[in-house]
């Protein structure tokens, strides 16, 4: 475990020197919230109406958190780099290395998205409350889980990315499979709450990642209740279970399958 | 001078079909890349569907508008992108001192460097764009006042992001500004201008021309009004003229100028 | 008729200074520093029609700068000059069609076409009509001899083949005057070797005048009459190759490992410069003692390494300054 934390450390040291493109790439974000507040304060004909149990208040706090967890996850760079390392062949010699490939991954990239979880996370906050005027109900404790769900839902995310990358084992090029999966997070799970979908597919969205990587950690920032994150937390936990285990697998089948072929 | 604008003309072309050859050569690739834009920005049709069973109105467009409105943007961003790629990039080009290979052709540097490369998944988008325009009502009059109003957008896109990105000639590295410049354009442009009010209405018009570049051609296109066309074309115009005086101006610089920029 | 002159040409850069660390940094941002750097401090000369001239200096030496100020792309920060009757700073682009420019080993070629469509390409540039375009390249495939490879993807072509190419579509425009930023740069002997037969040929079945720069002499030896050496910014040189050869490049450095010891002490045109058991390093002037005389002297069976090398530019810049004081 300390060679991960090591490797997880030296990741966010070097990101450091990127700060500036950082707080430079905020820009597109309060951007997107902003064209948002003006999409929502049109629809929302009073301030006092709900849609589906949200408030205006509530959707703009929403998107505020999905968009800091589908912004950070900067999912293109890498799976391009996973996709790179699997087609160039470089892959082979991370097999002698004394460390798992998956978590060498998962740590690094953790750490290259640390600083900028946490200077999206500041900025949020801050324009959040400059849109909409106040928080949500708040506790030290919906914070405190909001944050560890939104952790949750990063690692998740890494491990599906990851996940999709070592697909070119198999396939000529995994990157457009990313895009898919990244547009479907986009579209369907940051912009709008589970809720305000067509009662026949919330059954399916709630099985769907979207409920663990996005929807899930904004939903309890927004409406938090005891039960709401033990729901979320252990949903979130199968999840990393589940993915980190499949990335095994593929890795391991994979490897077997370049070394038949001699690469 | 007629000749030289000519000439002009074909090298551009010639530059294009290159490229185009050059994406050709892995055929899946290509085509992979033009469908997945097609997608890209089919998916979010989905966002629209479900704004529309809340609200029939979302500023003041109907459902139809709104993917005119997306076909517009599309085909004005993919005409931008698909012909000159490289006015997105041209801080870089600055940066890497790699101007001087236009400056010792006898053609206009800003031309010869912005339509050197082609950006295939900008196909995706023109494609995308006439297919929203077959689904809003096809008529030969609309194809025709569509094509140019994207002609028209695109230019000014492009203008926007050779001025942009012009200003490393005077301070360096301004890629950032640029990109952000032109993140802004693609955002905004998505959106009905409805749901915008007070300064953001004013900006759009002015400082971040999405109103021309894409507003008004839809409101055009719902119903021609001259007066509206006048202003896309004669800013069309104006961006285009201000792009070329502060690139050459810019350019002056470069040469001229004691800082060095590149390596010696 | 001179076909390039230029007087008093000067270029000053301005360049940031960066202090070490964070604090530096800092510094630098806020408060930036600047030393001024004379790339190229004043220096004059003409190159008269259909000669090749070489500018050698070493990395830094202002070369490329003055390349750059006689094809326009750097304005001169004082001075004068004329390519071939025209101001490069006031007519770019009239000059561009006269002229024609080899940047190193930057590609101006589209890597997936092949010579032949890039040649096609640069025609346009120039405004070539067709016809007359593809007349040309067929006479320039016989004349520098690109039949094999002429209508094989860039990209595909060996390094010395693509420089060759490259050299060939700089001269579709059949330019007065070539100027070439050191053409053989990174290449082995037989490419260079090759370039050098491309660049006398077409100076002698076009009449181009050319002119080229190089950081290493000996790689022009055989092809200038006249060089000029450059050094920070100023002309340290300029002279015939015949003179240069005599007056400068007439040491060779010779290194030995031999079993035995031989003494070279009293042979003429041979100085011992450094000598450490049977390890020797000799420096021979070869207008006294060629190779062969030096090797004459050691039975083959005795050596174990040899290394024959020519003096570095920077010591013969060195010697022409020391010349120059007495």
């Amino acid at each position: 475990m300390r060679k991960y934390l090591y490797i997880y450390k030296s990741e966010v040291i070097s990101s450091l020197s990127y700060v500036l493109n950082i707080v430079i790439g905020i820009f597109s974000y309060l951007l997107l919230i902003f064209i948002f507040f003006n999409l929502w304060n049109y629809i929302y004909s009073d301030s006092s109406d709900t849609i589906n149990g949200y408030t205006i208040g509530d959707m703009i706090w929403y998107i505020s958190i999905t968009e800091i967890l589908w912004s950070v996850a900067g999912g293109r760079k890498f799976c391009r780099k996973i996709c790179d390392d699997v087609r160039s062949g470089n892959i082979t010699y991370n097999i002698n290395k004394p460390y798992s490939y998956i978590g060498y991954l998962l740590s690094s990239h953790l750490g290259e998205v640390t600083i900028k979880f946490i200077i999206y996370f500041i900025s949020a906050i801050i324009v959040g409350f400059i849109f909409v005027g106040s928080f949500p109900e708040i506790t030290a404790l919906s914070i405190i889980g909001t944050i560890i769900s939104m952790i949750l839902a990063i690692i998740i995310n890494s491990l599906f990315i990851i996940f999709i990358g070592l697909v070119s084992f198999y396939i000529e090029d995994a990157n457009p499979l990313y895009w898919l999966y990244s547009k479907f997070l986009l579209v369907v799970g940051t912009l709008f709450p589970i809720e305000i979908f067509p009662e026949g597919i919330q059954g399916f969205l709630k099985l769907s990642p979207i409920y663990v990587i996005t929807y899930g950690p904004a939903k309890l920032f927004v409406d938090f209740s005891v039960e709401k994150f033990l729901n979320i937390i252990i949903a979130q936990i199968i999840y990393i279970g589940i993915s980190f285990g499949l990335c095994k697998i593929l890795y391991k089948k994979g490897v077997r399958k370049l070394n038949v072929n001699g690469g | 001078m007629l000749t030289a604008v000519k000439n002009q003309i074909k090298v551009a072309l010639l530059s294009t079909k290159y490229g185009l050859m050059r994406e050709m050569t892995n055929k899946v690739t290509f085509i992979m890349d033009v469908t997945f834009m097609i997608l890209n920005n089919a998916s979010f049709i989905i966002q629209w569907i479900i704004l529309y069973s809340l609200k029939d109105d979302i500023g003041g467009y109907t459902f139809k508008q709104v993917l005119l409105l997306w076909g517009i943007a599309a085909s004005t961003y993919g005409f931008a992108h698909f012909s000159f790629k490289k006015a997105f990039s041209i801080s870089d080009t600055i940066n890497n001192g790699k101007l001087d290979s236009y400056l010792v052709q006898p053609k206009n540097v800003l031309i010869s460097c912005i339509t050197s490369d082609i950006q295939v998944s900008a196909i995706g988008d023109i494609l995308y764009g006439y297919i929203m325009l077959l689904i809003y009502g096809i008529t030969i009059q609309n194809f025709i006042l569509f094509s140019l109003l994207s002609i028209s957008g695109g230019l000014i896109v492009v203008s926007i992001a050779v001025i942009l990105g012009s200003l490393s000639f005077w301070i360096g590295k301004s890629d950032s500004i640029a990109d952000t410049g032109n993140d802004l354009m693609v955002k905004f442009a998505t959106y009905p201008d409805g749901i915008f009010k007070g300064i953001t209405k004013i900006l759009l018009f002015t400082l971040i021309p999405v109103g021309i570049t894409t507003y008004m051609p839809v409101w055009i296109m719902t119903e021609f009004n001259i007066t509206y066309m006048s202003i896309v074309l004669a800013s069309s115009a104006f961006f285009i003229f201000t792009a070329f005086s502060i690139f050459n101006r810019g350019l002056k610089r470069y040469s001229s100028s004691n800082l060095m920029i590149s390596k010696i | 008729m001179a076909v390039i002159e230029a007087k008093g040409l000067k270029k000053e850069f301005k360049v940031k200074v960066k202090e070490k660390g964070i604090k530096g940094s800092l510094k630098s941002i806020l408060r930036p520093k600047y030393k001024i750097v004379k790339a190229v401090n004043g220096i004059d000369f003409n190159v008269e029609e259909g000669e090749i001239i070489a500018f050698i200096g070493p990395n830094g030496a202002g070369k490329s700068t003055t390349i750059k100020m006689l094809t326009g792309i750097l304005y001169p920060s004082s001075g004068e000059m004329k390519v071939l009757d025209i101001d490069p700073t006031k007519n770019r682009k009239k000059l561009a069609y006269k002229i024609g420019t080899v940047f190193g080993q930057k590609e101006q070629l589209w890597m997936h076409l092949t010579p032949y469509d890039n040649f096609k390409f640069f025609s346009a540039i120039y405004d070539i009509p067709e016809k007359e375009a593809e007349e040309r390249i067929e006479n320039f495939i016989k004349v520098f001899e690109l039949e094999k490879f002429v209508n094989t993807p860039v990209r595909n072509l060996s390094l010395g083949q693509r420089i060759r190419a490259e050299i060939v579509a700089s001269l579709i425009h059949e330019p007065k005057v070539l100027f070439l930023d050191e053409p053989t740069i990174g290449l082995d002997p037989i490419v260079k070797d090759n370039i050098r037969k491309l660049i006398k040929k077409m100076n002698k079945e076009l009449n181009t005048t050319i002119l080229l720069t190089s950081h290493d002499v000996s790689d022009i030896e055989k092809l200038c009459k006249r060089v000029i050496i450059i050094n920070n910014g100023e002309i340290v040189l300029d002279d015939s190759m015949q003179n240069l050869k005599y007056n400068y490049l007439n040491k060779k450095i010779l290194e030995l490992r031999l079993k035995d010891k031989i003494n070279f002490e009293k042979e003429e045109g041979i100085d011992v410069i450094k000598e450490k058991g049977t390890n020797l390093k000799l420096e021979l002037d070869t207008r006294i003692k060629s190779i062969s005389d030096v090797l004459k002297l050691i039975d083959p069976e005795n050596i174990i390494d040899i290394n024959i090398s020519n003096t570095p530019l920077e010591e013969i810049i060195s010697d022409i300054y020391k010349e120059e004081r007495k």
